[in-house]
């Protein structure tokens, strides 16, 4: 259900990162989308890791994620032995990623 | 201390762990989480804990989600009850704009005969039916697992309940062969200007073994510890009307807790004494409350045999396992729902595993994310509420042998009666003082 989510506002995508500013000022969909700090180059990269961090964010299986930051809700679900997927760990020991998850700031 | 003969009395001694980890909230950052974090942690800890019960209870039966539910087919129900009771008072009724015909509130709770329970998952939720599951035994917060079928009204029909049950008993030593008693005590409620100040005076110096003759001071001299279990000061309402204070009204505010300390100081200069903050205590107000500040107690904190401690507070004395609150969480069960008294509500939450299922719902309590922690992962030995309208006491005894010594402790500063505790046989009796002006 989520995937179909994604691809229906991907065509926004190229729209929205040419104004990003405005569209986090809208929230609309496709803002949830953008990356507004990924460089042009890195585009394609961040956009496939937000993809697998945000696919986890919206993972009920692993509890609610409005206010903690994404480490704390994969350790957590770590703690409470819910074996959530290492690489969402290794995206965000990279560094690279936002840390916050995908409503923060938006609810 | 030391009696006519000259002989002089050696006060026992017991070794003391403090377990209020837990409860500290030391390093937790808000981060505008919502109270969704403390019931996913809650169910999902209990759940796993029913599914592992659940084999030998109804091994035959399958274990559904509410969304999986099929009408007629019986099976099993992992959940949260949420008690949907429409006396309790709801923020959004003062802006409902038509005034509705709610009946009236009764004076001592908000139970209504059409209370009704329903079951919360991760995925659903259901209404629940039947006799079996008593909507005024529970409230709002407690997992429990159901068996039932679902009905051509889409409700729940509940034929059998399992409750978590007594959680596992560290066994208590049995070598204990002196006698060695704990003092427990609440409400003192110093600053309260109908108590007796004398009352305390005299328990103090009971403790201190400054009253009675040689037999008393014997009995004074097994006293190992002293927990005070909240409400201790009373600081007069009138403070508490929003307007800034006059400088010379400033010292009354402070008054009761220079009092207390000063009588503190004669306790901790004798034995080690716990203080546990409650509802009246300037500490935070949500659960878990957090130790009252040191730099109140100026004088008493010099001595390392006092503690300032959490509510709830847990600690080990000599091995025996003491857990208890300073009452908010029976209180505040006691407004939602019914029992023959404070210790069949003490005993249900040891059944629950739950010290306090009502947080967050009606009870103030931190946001915690990663884990709840007033649920009870080990029996302790002893179990006490502080702030209780009467004394009571009761042994529960569990199916694995767990035994367990629930006290309900009253108001001092209105019954003057303390709770002793002897930690050799876990019996329990009671101390009171009277003082009257001729």
């Amino acid at each position: 259900m989520m995937k179909s989510y994604y691809k229906q506002k991907k065509p926004n995508r190229s729209d929205a990162v040419g104004k990003p500013s405005k569209s986090i000022k809208k929230k609309s969909p496709a803002a949830l989308i953008t990356s507004p700090h990924g460089a042009p180059h890195l585009q394609e990269d961040v956009e496939k890791s937000e993809q697998v961090l945000r696919e986890f964010d919206m993972n009920m299986a692993y509890g609610p994620c409005i206010g903690m930051t994404r480490m704390a809700r994969w350790q957590r679900a770590q703690r409470l032995g819910l074996d959530p997927p290492g690489d969402v760990k290794n995206l965000l020991d990279s560094g690279k990623t936002e840390t916050k998850s995908l409503w923060d700031d938006r609810v | 201390m030391g009696g006519e003969s000259g002989e002089i009395l050696q006060r026992k001694q017991a070794a003391y762990t403090c377990l209020d980890e837990p409860f500290e909230i030391g390093n937790e950052k808000y981060g505008g989480q919502q109270y969704s974090q403390i019931y996913f942690a809650r169910l999902h800890v209990a759940k796993t804990l029913l599914y592992s019960l659940i084999p030998l209870w109804k091994p035959e039966l399958p274990v559904c989600t509410v969304l999986s539910l099929e009408e007629g087919k019986e099976c099993v129900i992992v959940g949260t009850l949420y008690k949907h009771m429409k006396l309790k008072p709801r923020i959004l009724d003062e802006y409902s704009k038509e005034r509705s015909v709610i009946p009236l509130v009764k004076p001592h709770n908000f139970m209504d005969a059409d209370d009704y329970l329903i079951l919360e998952d991760e995925g659903g939720r259901v209404k629940l039916d039947g006799t079996v599951l008593l909507p005024s035994v529970y409230v709002t917060g407690v997992v429990v697992a159901l068996l039932g079928k679902e009905t051509t009204k889409g409700d729940f029909l509940v034929d059998e309940v399992l409750e978590a049950g007594l959680a596992p008993q560290i066994d208590r030593p049995l070598k204990l062969e002196e006698d060695k008693y704990v003092v427990f005590v609440s409400g003192l409620g110093v600053g309260n200007m109908t108590a007796n100040p004398l009352q305390f005076q005299l328990l103090v110096d009971h403790i201190t073994g400054h009253l009675g003759d040689e037999k008393e001071q014997h009995m004074a001299a097994q006293i190992v510890h002293v927990v005070i279990a909240g409400n201790s000061v009373e600081i007069p309402s009138e403070f508490f009307n929003g307007q800034n204070l006059a400088s010379k009204d400033q010292s009354k505010l402070s008054d009761p807790i220079k009092e207390l300390d000063i009588l503190l100081t004669q306790i901790a200069a004798g034995l080690p004494l716990d203080i546990m903050p409650g509802p009246n205590d300037p500490t935070n107000f949500a659960l878990p409350q957090q130790p009252l500040h040191r730099c109140l107690f100026p004088s008493s904190r010099v001595y390392n045999t006092f503690r300032s401690c959490t509510n709830p507070h847990c600690f080990e004395l000599d091995k025996i396992k003491f857990l208890g609150t300073s009452g908010q969480n029976i209180e505040d069960m006691g407004k939602y729902s019914e029992a023959k008294g404070e210790l069949e509500f003490m005993e249900r939450t040891m059944n629950w595993r739950h010290m306090a299922p009502t947080t967050p719902n009606t009870l103030g309590c931190y946001p915690f994310t990663d884990r709840d922690p007033f649920l009870v992962e080990s029996c302790p030995h002893v179990y006490f509420a502080g702030n209780q309208p009467k004394y009571d006491t009761s042994l529960l005894n569990g199916p694995e042998g767990q035994i367990v010594r629930l006290i309900s402790i009253p108001k001092f500063c209105e019954t003057g009666v303390a709770v002793m505790l002897n930690l050799r046989n876990l019996e329990c009796h009671t101390i009171s003082f009277e003082a009257e002006f001729s």
